[in-house]
């Protein structure tokens, strides 16, 4: 019988020496199957591995593999003779190093293979590694995911760090982008060969054919505009259809359901024909009106919200003589920060994400662009080679400012979601 | 309904119970006000009249004359052959023509309104009188609209708003899928016409692949919706619980983790993911040196293996929103039902599917509806990602393989200028969304009792 050790989940760590020994034994059978050579088993390929490395980093890391490997076997007969605290923290990070070495040598078995005399011509393939290795990448997975059920750690943890770096994938290579010397869309190898800060600089700096530092300032001039245009029709919308009852309210609110209800920019041309009589196209000022005039369209997520504050505040607040317009200003809007708060936040961002409307009514005018249409125009087939690294260094700049807003007004942005959701 | 019939008789009861100055204000407005001392209110309402009589004799008459014009020459062909001399003694086109009519009658509605709020305000100043009240001044109405009628305050500025850029255009547009407003029709080289339903039968039933493209691509739109809702809903609900755990310490980093993939702006992550996708891009080149693949995967440029490619990348982009969005809602969930499960047995699988789905399927429900909704129209997702290509012969007027209804409409006004269908085709998604929402907003407890709440 083992010992009971408290706060350790026996039943997971009666599992762990059996795991530890299996991939023990894996390492023998073939790790990779080539169609041609013939197979190779995980100790020959984990040695390869370390020749590989050799040259390039200082750690000899394959030597310290192989360690680990060793160190294993210890550790599965000191969990099954004298299981303890310190024995399961020790295959907690044994298990942690296999998980990332299974991953990375998924990713980099074909320059291991390369780079060692194992390789044969015409390259190696992931679809050659053997049973043995899946098994084995499968086992380190299995491990560590034990190693923390005896440990009493949340196994969530695994899928959270997978998903966060899948999810973080994309904006990490867009800032490598943006820092790459060597411009061009593609290039024929995924990391770039030399870093640089040239593209920012020559960014802001370098006005002859786009005028980076002018669209962020027409888009930061439209967003303030509307944001304040439209955060007023909402909130005098909502207020008034959440706490007065007229006769047109019932009738008002399914009609601008249904208005909203028409894809948003099948009438976009009409808009233009529209503010081209007002003689405003191609203005930042038809902009501001095109996204601000039918804010109040929107008034459904912060009316759910005067909904739930008391409308005995009100009726105090009439008994005390102050008239409707008093206690929106006095009483109302200063209890709804949140909702005013996630209304600025999203009128804000609107103007730095929206394309479609900006194209229509900018056209041609590239004096007037806002940097989402002007790093669109970076992307076209006649810019793009020369302007990629620059677009990125550009989408990063746009991105820093929204993001910083982002992660400080996270709270309101989801309580106002929420309110979405309620309603 | 019952209220409708009330205001009805309201306005029979002026006629029949208001005297000759309150009749006169039909015809010269306000008239009943200022003989009565409500000398400012009556003259505003004149100066409409005046300003409105104004209108109509210098444009809004010859507007309307148009708008008829255009409706009146519904047999086209016969009248096409004195186009020439039409069009030129008219020195007008038709796109014009019809924005003009269109804007004339809601000058019209706007008038008819003042002019019923006219008669009222005529009636109320004569019971007024005829008990011997005070009659409230306009100082006392200006006054009035920061209090008992704040609404009318409040809402003018939205409303107009919604009106011009709003109701307006849409109004416009709608009128336009019953006119031939097409490639061949352009004004002002090419007077269009009323058509009735004519752009609608050619769009469903012809035979020149127009049809065949409108229902293969609305077939898609559908798919796509349903995907990429139930993709994201899904996904962002466990990931909701995953980071809901008791155990997961460190929650508030992971979230921000995700909302970061939020607000980087999605014209930045899409056209970032685009240029990866490609043929020689990044993830190609990535998945060739790791070798897992000898030639590069056609992510974008083959009909189903884009339309995949689009789900999972929206995926990427909405997983994190439904997480934030579900996060508030799975804490609510009462944790005692979550205990007698565990008491009775029940495994995490079976508690999840026995209480945690429904409790949430019940919440989100209307989130899911305006989701779909969103969904049908994504414009973002659909064209900044791929354009809606790859390109095809198959389909018709510029639409590729992963075109919905939104994008194709874009292209259609943008590319083609087929505005007749485009704006079909927006009823057409108009009519879808609406009766969804219909069924879904008409059987939630939050439409029916707005006052829960209160």
């Amino acid at each position: 019988m083992m010992k009971r050790i408290m706060g350790l989940n026996e039943k997971a760590l009666k599992r762990l020496p059996v795991i530890n020994l299996l991939m023990m034994l894996i390492l023998l059978f073939p790790f990779v199957d080539l169609p041609g050579t013939g197979k190779i088993s995980g100790y020959r390929f984990l040695a390869s591995m370390h020749r590989y490395w050799d040259h390039r980093l200082p750690v000899v890391i394959g030597a310290v593999y192989l360690a680990l490997l060793i160190t294993m076997a210890a550790l599965a007969v000191l969990l099954w003779k004298l299981p303890s605290r310190a024995a399961v923290r020790v295959s907690l990070g044994v298990y942690l190093f296999h998980a990332i070495a299974a991953t990375v040598i998924l990713f980099t078995g074909k320059m291991v293979m390369d780079a060692s005399s194992l390789a044969i011509t015409g390259g190696f393939l992931v679809k050659y590694f053997g049973a043995a290795y899946w098994l084995y990448l499968i086992l380190a997975f299995v491990g560590l995911a034990q190693s923390m059920r005896t440990m009493k750690i949340d196994t969530g943890y695994i899928v959270l760090v997978i998903m966060v770096v899948i999810w973080l994938f994309p904006i990490a290579w867009l800032i490598m982008i943006s820092f790459r010397e060597e411009s061009g869309s593609y290039t024929a190898y995924f990391f770039p060969k030399t870093f640089t800060v040239k593209n920012y600089v020559k960014l802001i700096t370098d006005t002859s054919r786009f005028q980076f530092m002018r669209w962020f300032m027409n888009t930061l001039l439209v967003a303030v505009c509307s944001c304040i245009i439209s955060t007023f029709l909402v909130l005098s919308t909502s207020y008034t259809l959440s706490r007065i009852r007229f006769a047109a309210r019932k009738p008002l609110m399914n009609v601008m359901l249904v208005l909203g209800m028409f894809p948003g920019f099948m009438s976009m041309i009409a808009v233009y024909y529209i503010l081209k009589g007002m003689g405003l196209s191609q203005t930042l000022v038809a902009l501001v009106m095109v996204y601000s005039a039918s804010a109040g369209m929107g008034y459904y997520i912060s009316k759910g919200f005067f909904d739930t504050i008391p409308r005995a505040l009100d009726e105090a607040a009439i008994i005390d003589g102050a008239t409707r317009f008093q206690i929106f200003t006095r009483i109302t809007i200063p209890l709804s920060k949140p909702i005013i708060i996630y209304t600025v936040l999203m009128s804000f961002i609107g103007p730095w994400a929206d394309f479609i409307y900006a194209k229509v009514i900018l056209g041609d005018d590239v004096e007037h662009y806002t940097v989402a249409i002007g790093l669109y125009t970076m992307l076209s087939r006649e810019n793009i080679e020369t302007w990629y690294t620059r677009f990125a260094a550009g989408a990063v700049l746009v991105s820093i400012p929204i993001c910083i807003l982002f992660i400080c007004l996270q709270k309101y942005y989801v309580e106002g979601l929420a309110g979405s959701v309620k309603g | 309904m019952k209220k409708s019939k009330e205001k009805k008789n309201s306005i029979v009861r002026i006629f029949r119970e208001g005297d000759t100055k309150t009749r006169l204000s039909c015809f010269i407005m306000g008239f009943s006000d200022m003989a009565r001392g409500r000398f400012v209110k009556g003259l505003i309402y004149l100066l409409f009249e005046a300003a409105f009589i104004a209108f109509m004799v210098v444009k809004g008459g010859a507007n309307l004359v148009n708008f008829v014009t255009l409706g009146t020459n519904q047999q086209g062909m016969v009248f096409n052959e004195e186009t020439g001399i039409y069009d030129v003694s008219m020195g007008d086109n038709s796109m014009l023509m019809l924005l003009g009519g269109v804007v004339t009658l809601f000058v019209i509605a706007g008038f008819i309104l003042i002019w019923i709020s006219n008669l009222y305000s005529a009636f109320e100043v004569q019971r007024l009188k005829e008990s011997g009240a005070m009659i409230p001044g306009f100082i006392w109405d200006i006054k009035s609209l920061f209090d008992s009628k704040i609404h009318k305050l409040l809402l003018a500025l939205p409303l107009i708003g919604i009106v011009i850029f709003t109701v307006v255009p849409l109004a416009y547009m709608i009128l336009m899928a019953f006119t031939n407003y097409d490639m061949e029709h352009q004004p002002p080289g090419n007077l269009f016409d009323w058509v009735g339903f004519g752009t609608f039968v050619k769009l469903f039933t012809s035979n020149n692949g127009m049809s065949y493209t409108f229902w293969h691509v609305l077939g898609w739109t559908l798919i796509w919706a349903v995907f990429s809702t139930f993709t994201c809903y899904f996904g962002g609900m466990i990931l909701a619980i995953v980071i809901n755990r008791k155990g997961i310490k460190g929650k508030a980093f992971f979230r921000t983790m995700f909302v970061i993939t939020i607000a980087v702006p999605s014209f930045v992550t899409l056209m970032i993911v685009r240029v990866m996708l490609a043929k020689s891009g990044a993830i190609n080149i990535l998945l060739e040196d790791l070798g897992f693949i000898t030639s590069p995967l056609p992510f974008l440029t083959e009909g189903t293996w884009a339309k995949i490619t689009i789900i999972i990348v929206n995926m990427w982009i909405g997983i994190p929103v439904t997480m934030l969005i579900t996060t508030g809602i799975l804490t609510n969930i009462p944790p005692d039902l979550y205990e007698s499960a565990a008491i009775d047995g029940a495994n995490k699988l079976q508690a999840f599917v026995k209480i945690t789905l429904p409790y949430m399927l019940f919440v989100t429900t209307p989130y899911l509806v305006t989701n779909f909704i969103s969904n049908i129209n994504n414009f973002n997702a659909i064209y900044l990602l791929n354009d809606g290509g790859p390109a095809t012969l198959d389909y018709f007027k510029g639409a590729g393989k992963t075109d919905i209804l939104v994008t194709w409409l874009y292209k259609l006004t943008m590319d083609s200028r087929d505005y007749c269908y485009a704006s079909a085709i927006g009823i057409v998604i108009f009519i879808m969304s609406a009766v969804l929402s219909l069924i879904v907003y008409r059987n939630t407890g939050a439409y029916k009792n707005e006052e829960g709440f209160q």
